[in-house]
């Protein structure tokens, strides 16, 4: 683990990436916090720190795009996994560098609160809190993009695919009247997700069949629930929803409301990151 | 040493590697030999680890790769077709890399990089990037990675593909020079290379094994006749008398070029070759000195197509390179002996 995260870290900074994340995280973040606190003169740095996350758009595709793609277009994956190494230690290795390179200006983002204070600013512990959480939402994100930098050896597709990632946990509240308003539109996304799931099956098992199978009986599944039980279709759809929310779990620190489980929330993204990367580059092992 | 049993590897529908079975003993050259797309690297990938077989075991050692992966890599080195190498770094860096994911203990790190830049003669470029090397130092650097750990057993994946022939012939005394301390096991779709380095060679074809031994061994067993040319100014009765009494059952076809000279084409049988399973490598010397024994003069003596190449066309399935009735053209006479 030690090995591939030495290499890891070194070329983030012996390459463009690492500096240019950074760079951009500074930016971004040193921007908001010019406008919230030293332009409008609030006295808490959480409205900055919350506004930042604009930086994962970025951010997100610069460091992990190139993680497993890379690898696997050059081929040096071929050296990695036929070491004597166990994957998840590989797995790891990176991801700890990728946190690494994040936790610079994660660090800087520390230092704001300590800046404001002399100038009037009320610093809580919950400004420490809201920018844990953000250190964790990055930490989650930068888990999931390694993930979908197994699915391709294509940068600019894992680079893009990230970025939809990205989009979609930060925006998906403002959907969430639009899809699960109604029953209809509720029906209308446990199809879409019954199709999403049956291509997911073909990727991971090759059985056609089985696939057509899956998809058809979710799909009419979930036809049936909503003729019979709309209330609940509505619920279970907003539910599911709620799971890719990442910006929600997010919000809440900004109302100085410490959550212990948007935290846990952001934790368990991570493990899930990692398992599934796990998990995609074992299957590649035996297809 | 390094079993293999009943390996078979699926791609979907596509059967790549086939119930393959063979063991392989320590120090010697072994080659994998077989066309593009006979499943000679699915099989490296899977006895190195890269890839999980669909059906069947590979021990090295006694250790399963796929029970117990982290002890059974330890002990091999592998240089894919295409080496892996982190362009971005130096020699020197990326051995180090290599050294300790390999878990090579701190201390021995550097002096293990030293040992193999001095074995590949890489020193003069330890501190160079990677990306700034020519195609046969890289190669050496992918060889100095598999190296590093000090394997007892060498895998490499077409280890000569895209050098120009010096660096071949380099590459070529290194794996020689290896091949006295460890077992290598190399892959190839050219015979010649083969033949050339291995004490052993397999035969791939189609995912299955078609044939094994040595090179003199595969040629006994498989038997296949050998054709040289021989290229004279003396006549064509000349050239009989000579030949004649000693090739048992073989042929010989004559043609004559502009410049006045007859040329030859001698084929020896499978009998004599069984007989005399030398002949199956390198025939000329035995044409040559039939010749010279009843003072025929010759310009050139050649081998047209070695007993080693026919085995191999066949057990592949491809067709003759010369086959076309055309190329019968020339031909004046044919004379059975």
């Amino acid at each position: 683990m030690r090995a591939v995260y030495k290499k890891e870290l070194r070329s983030s900074f012996t390459t463009m990436t690492g500096p240019v994340a950074i760079a951009v995280m500074l930016f971004i973040a040193g921007y908001m916090f010019r406008t919230y606190n030293l332009a409008n003169g609030l006295s808490s740095v959480i409205y900055a720190v919350f506004n930042s996350s604009l930086i994962f758009y970025f951010v997100v595709p610069i460091l992990s795009m190139r993680v497993f793609a890379e690898e696997r277009r050059q081929r040096t994956d071929q050296l990695l996994f036929t070491a004597p190494v166990r994957l998840i230690e590989i797995i790891l290795g990176k991801y700890f560098a990728l946190v690494t390179v994040y936790t610079v200006p994660v660090l800087v983002l520390c230092t704001l609160p300590v800046v404001l204070r002399p100038l009037g600013g009320s610093t809580t512990a919950l400004d420490y809190a809201g920018i844990l959480v953000f250190f964790l939402m990055g930490c989650a994100y930068l888990s999931v993009g390694m993930f979908i930098s197994t699915l391709t050896e294509n940068l600019i597709v894992s680079a893009i695919l990230n970025i939809l990632f990205v989009a979609v946990t930060m925006m998906i509240h403002n959907a969430y009247s639009m899809i699960s308003g109604t029953v209809f539109t509720s029906m209308i996304f446990f199809v879409v997700l019954s199709v999403l799931i049956g291509i997911a099956v073909y990727a991971m098992t090759g059985f056609y069949w089985l696939s057509l199978g899956v998809l058809t009986v979710l799909a009419a599944g979930s036809l049936i629930l909503s003729y019979m039980e709309s209330e609940f279709i509505t619920a279970s759809c907003e539910k599911i929803l709620g799971i890719l929310d990442f910006y929600s779990h997010f919000e809440s620190f900004v109302y100085e409301t410490f959550s212990l489980t948007d935290i846990v929330y952001f934790l368990s993204a991570i493990v899930v990151g990692i398992v599934l990367t796990h998990a995609s580059i074992v299957r590649r092992r035996w297809n | 040493m390094i079993e293999v049993r009943n390996l078979t590897k699926r791609y979907g529908n596509h059967l790549a590697v086939d119930d393959l079975n063979f063991t392989i003993g320590k120090g010697k050259i072994y080659g994998f030999l077989g066309p593009n797309g006979a499943g000679k690297s699915t099989t490296m990938n899977i006895m190195t680890g890269y890839l999980a077989p669909s059906e069947g075991d590979v021990q090295i050692d006694g250790v399963s790769i796929v029970d117990m992966p982290e002890k059974a890599k330890a002990r091999i080195g592998y240089l894919p077709e295409i080496p892996p190498l982190y362009t971005d770094m130096t020699v020197r860096e990326y051995l180090g890399f290599a050294a300790e994911l390999r878990k090579v203990p701190r201390r021995q790190i550097r002096e293990r990089s030293d040992a193999v830049m001095t074995a590949l003669s890489l020193h003069e470029c330890a501190d160079r990037l990677i990306r700034n090397l020519s195609k046969g130092f890289r190669q050496r650097v992918g060889l100095a990675q598999a190296l590093v750990h000090d394997p007892e057993t060498l895998i490499l994946d077409e280890p000569m593909v895209g050098l120009d022939p010096k660096q071949i012939i380099e590459i070529r005394e290194m794996i020689r020079d290896l091949g006295k301390t460890h077992t290598v096991i190399l892959s190839s779709h050219i015979l010649a290379e083969v033949s050339e380095i291995c004490d052993t060679i397999l035969i791939l074809s189609g995912g299955k094994l078609r044939a094994s031994g040595s090179p003199t061994e595969l040629a006994m067993e498989q038997s296949r006749e050998v054709v040289v040319t021989v290229t004279s100014p003396a006549s064509e009765e000349k050239l009989l008398t000579a030949l004649a009494p000693k090739l048992v059952n073989g042929k010989v076809r004559f043609s004559s070029g502009a410049d006045g000279l007859v040329r030859a084409e001698i084929t020896i049988g499978k009998e004599k070759i069984r007989e005399n399973p030398e002949l199956a490598s390198d025939p000329r010397k035995f044409v040559s000195e039939l010749l010279a024994q009843s003072s025929c003069p010759y310009y050139s003596v050649e081998v047209m197509r070695s007993s080693l190449e026919e085995i191999f066309l066949e057990l592949t399935g491809e067709q003759e390179p010369d086959a076309s009735p055309e190329s019968g053209k020339e031909r004046a006479d044919e004379s059975s002996l």
